[in-house]
């Protein structure tokens, strides 16, 4: 008997038991009139989460023993492979990413039934068996259809190793992210749910789940962020996002995500947009039940995608149940939802928000109608269509930059309603503004359409949000005597959902000009160079030196061969970069491109070696990608206004009385 | 004076719609659309419009298999006896199909995926303009403001005419 194998396999049975319990038992709660279950049920979540943990540290345990009789073991690692690495190899594969997802799932609802549930009387018994059927469903599959604990009839004497593309620095972070954003909105579709089931769908479920959907929409775009800096530095084609089917997966659900985020707050102060929200949350869930079937099924090939296997269709057959159980759900209860509304006016940003969000659902039919298109192509015609990266950007890249200037009009109108006064006192800033810098970006000589109305709306945003900053700062500068920067940091402490928000828009603001900049502006060149001979790209000149070949590497890697190329811009040393590829002796036909980028505030060049021949002559793939740095540093920015608005409020806020008291007779009430 | 404002207000934003339509449409196409004259440069582009024919979303560009290498050749071949984009692109959609085209044909089955775009678009449009619509027919001013938030737009108003000479004319 495996004794590793046996432990690990009987830790998934158990959890899956406990999470059974808890539906049975919150089921026979609220039908059969039994409340006393509730607290059983309950602590069985807390439980399944122990089992899961140890049945992950069990497949830790084997990976680190190089154990491998496990079959899964002896398929993603190897004895040669760094125990950093091996962590990667945790959640690689088919059965090892589901262990993982399942476990971080019953991390998120064992959570979610410890502080959550308790203070939700009115829907509990709903909420849990909504939390221990969704457990359940995700560890069948584990159990049964695709186990990490399987036993080789023969163990072989080494592993294959991981995946090239997956060793990787990035690896150690990225997957873990995207798959703690996907699993997370497990618990807004449960309150979302329970708050249906139950009836209840006043503000009280708004209420508890406001922490759990930032939550998720944060880790959601930590993943995708991760996702587009591991493309950019390991995928060896110069950019970050290629609309890749997977990408485009994990990328769906942020979209309701971040989309709710927004409209709750339009539910909060308004008492709008009820049913809308719930919509909403079921629809990103079941946004990332598509995403796991998505890559689990070999639906539509991918770099990403696990080979084709049985849990396909047991996928598929959840989000159909998923996407049936939401629109019953949401039928039955859309009488209830009709209330009625604050709703005082088109000019206020409760509009904008609004708008906001048909333009994320448009956004999501589009991105999902053109992942699924090659799966219908090849049904009714016979014919595989590939959807790639110039279909998105003609047609969701206009809609992203009316998304930018949607939100800087949603940062300049005020709540509730606004006079024509005070719209023309509020805008005629960012008019002017985004005059002065279509003149400034013409006169520099930008003349691409798509590239001036990104970079206006983008830089528009950036002022109206720098001025929200500035005027509080000033007033509370003014109030308090405090330095500017103790002003702008008293802000957060003050309203940190509001400037979280706009840290977040100014991150966003950043990026987009980096990302125009960066695509339109991209210059790329290939050149067939023997040592000694150069080539230019921009305002470099790139010498290339030679071949070295090094073989002292681990984690599976048998070879690496770089050219060294000497970059110089007018004459004067940069660097030396040394991008190559590297040979894994058991993934002969997937030599791994390992580029390398020379960094800049102005631009990046990023250079990859395509091939060689025998007498050493190189072809080198080139790129000069301008402002790139500025993409990383305003997702940098964007993450640190997640976690403002995520972080919980400490103490009360200030009183409002410590802004200036004048002005009682505004321009909003008397508009 | 309200009217004035409320006038200049609309002046200002026609003319700042009317001078950025003006300008984008009379703009040049950007390094990236353009029909570049440098042969090499031209090369490129070609590539970046054209998929592996055996893997997968890859551009061929950025695709090492061999028959992307000979076809990367063969782009340049055919530039230097004087084809142009058009006759590239046409050549290899006829040898491979239209799958090796990154620009998707805007023809066929295709058109499928077009009119789901426009139907998403139309639907959300149609759907959320009758919301409003419903929304503003039944918009009522609320009692007096009384609410923090409220308070916080009467005082950015504030600040914004202090930043602009105090002119505000509420």
């Amino acid at each position: 008997m495996n004794l590793t194998a046996t432990i690990g396999a009987a830790a998934v049975l158990t959890a899956l038991a406990a999470a059974l319990f808890t539906l049975g038992a919150a089921l026979a709660a609220s039908l059969r009139g039994r409340p006393e279950l509730l607290p059983a049920a309950r602590r069985a979540l807390p439980v399944a989460a122990g089992f899961t943990t140890l049945a992950l540290a069990t497949l830790a345990y084997a990976l680190l023993n190089d154990d491998f009789s496990l079959s899964h073991v002896a398929q993603v690692s190897s004895s040669e492979m760094l125990p950093h690495m091996k962590w990667a190899a945790l959640y690689s594969g088919q059965p090892g990413s589901l262990l993982f997802w399942t476990w971080l799932l019953s991390l998120f609802l064992a959570a979610f039934a410890l502080i959550t549930v308790p203070r939700i009387p009115w829907g509990s018994a709903a909420a849990l068996a909504i939390s221990g059927g969704v457990l359940a469903a995700f560890l069948l599959p584990v159990a049964f259809l695709a186990s990490p604990f399987e036993v080789s009839p023969v163990t072989p004497e080494d592993g294959v190793g991981l995946n090239p593309l997956l060793v990787d620095r990035s690896m150690l972070v990225h997957p873990p992210f995207m798959l703690a954003g996907l699993v997370s909105t497990s618990v807004p579709f449960a309150l979302g749910a329970a708050a249906l089931l139950s009836g209840r769908i006043d503000g009280r479920w708004l209420r508890s789940v406001r922490h759990w959907a930032l939550l998720s929409w944060l880790l959601l775009s930590i993943g995708n962020l991760l996702g587009a800096f591991w493309a950019y530095t390991t995928l060896g084609w110069g950019g970050y996002w290629g609309w890749d089917p997977v990408e485009n997966s994990a990328i769906l659900p942020l979209l309701p995500m971040t989309a709710f985020v927004h409209s709750m707050m339009v539910q909060e102060r308004r008492g709008m947009l009820k049913l809308w929200n719930l919509a909403l949350v079921l629809a990103a869930f079941a946004l990332a039940v598509f995403g796991t079937f998505n890559v689990r099924s070999g639906l539509v090939a991918s770099v990403h995608s696990f080979a084709v296997s049985d849990v396909g269709p047991y996928f598929l057959a959840l989000l159909g149940l998923t996407l049936l159980g939401s629109v019953v759900l949401l039928a039955l209860r859309s009488g209830r939802l009709q209330a009625g509304h604050d709703f005082e006016s088109l000019a206020s940003r409760e509009s904008s928000l609004i708008v906001n969000n048909y333009l994320f659902t448009v956004i999501a039919l589009i991105v999902l109608g053109g992942t699924l298109f090659p799966v219908f192509s090849e049904l009714l015609q016979d014919a595989r269509i590939t959807v790639s990266a110039p279909f998105y950007n003609d047609v969701v890249g206009p809609l992203l930059v009316v998304l930018l200037v949607l939100m800087a009009i949603g940062t300049v109108l005020p709540w509730r309603r606004a006079s024509r006064v005070t719209l023309l006192r509020r805008f005629r800033g960012p008019v002017a503004v985004a005059l002065l810098s279509l003149a400034l970006l013409v006169t520099l000589g930008v003349r691409d359409r798509y590239a001036l109305a990104g970079l206006i709306a983008a830089i528009v945003l950036l002022y109206v949000t720098l001025r929200e900053f500035a005027l509080g700062a000033r007033a509370l500068r003014a109030a308090s005597g405090r330095h500017w920067p103790a002003a702008v940091l008293a802000l957060f402490e003050r309203d940190r959902r509001r400037y979280g928000g706009y840290l977040v828009h100014l991150g966003l603001a950043v990026m987009a000009i980096a990302a125009v900049s960066s695509s339109v502006y991209q210059q790329q060149t290939r050149a067939l160079v023997a040592p000694g001979e150069s080539f230019e790209i921009g305002r470099y000149t790139v010498e290339y030196i030679g071949l070295r070949e090094r073989t002292d590497l681990a984690n599976g890697i048998e070879s690496e061969v770089v050219s060294l190329l000497r970059v110089e811009d007018g004459g004067e040393f940069v660097a030396v970069l040394e991008p190559g590829r590297r040979f894994f002796p058991n993934f002969p036909g997937q030599p791994l491109t390992k580029v390398d980028i020379e960094t800049g505030l102005r631009e990046d060049l990023y250079v990859f070696l395509q091939g060689w021949d025998s007498e050493g002559v190189a072809e080198i793939s080139a790129f000069v990608n301008p402002l790139m740095i500025w993409l990383w540093i305003g997702a940098g920015v964007y993450i640190a206004g997640g976690l403002v608005v995520f972080a919980p409020v400490q103490a009360p806020a200030p009183q409002r009385r410590e802004l200036p008291a004048s002005g009682a007779a505004g321009p909003v009430a008397g508009a | 004076m309200r009217r004035r404002i409320g006038l200049g207000a609309a002046a200002i934003a026609a003319i700042a719609i009317v001078a950025l339509a003006a300008l984008l449409a009379l703009a040049p196409p950007g390094e990236g659309s353009a029909s570049a004259p440098d042969p090499e440069a031209r090369a490129l582009q070609l590539e970046r419009q054209l998929l592996c024919p055996k893997c997968t979303n890859l551009r061929l560009d950025q695709c090492e298999l061999q028959v992307c290498h000979d076809m990367r050749r063969e782009i340049r071949d055919q530039l230097a006896a004087g084809a142009n984009n058009d006759d590239v692109l046409l050549f290899f959609s006829s040898r491979f199909g239209d799958r090796v085209l990154a620009d998707l044909p805007r023809s066929g089955f295709n058109l499928v995926l077009f009119g789901w775009v426009g139907g998403s678009i139309v639907l959300v449009a149609l759907g959320g303009g009758m919301t409003l619509w419903r929304l503003r027919r039944s918009a009522r001013p609320l009692a007096a403001a009384g609410a923090s938030s409220e308070v916080d737009e009467r005082w950015l108003d504030e600040q914004l005419d202090a930043g602009a000479g105090g002119e505000g004319g509420a």
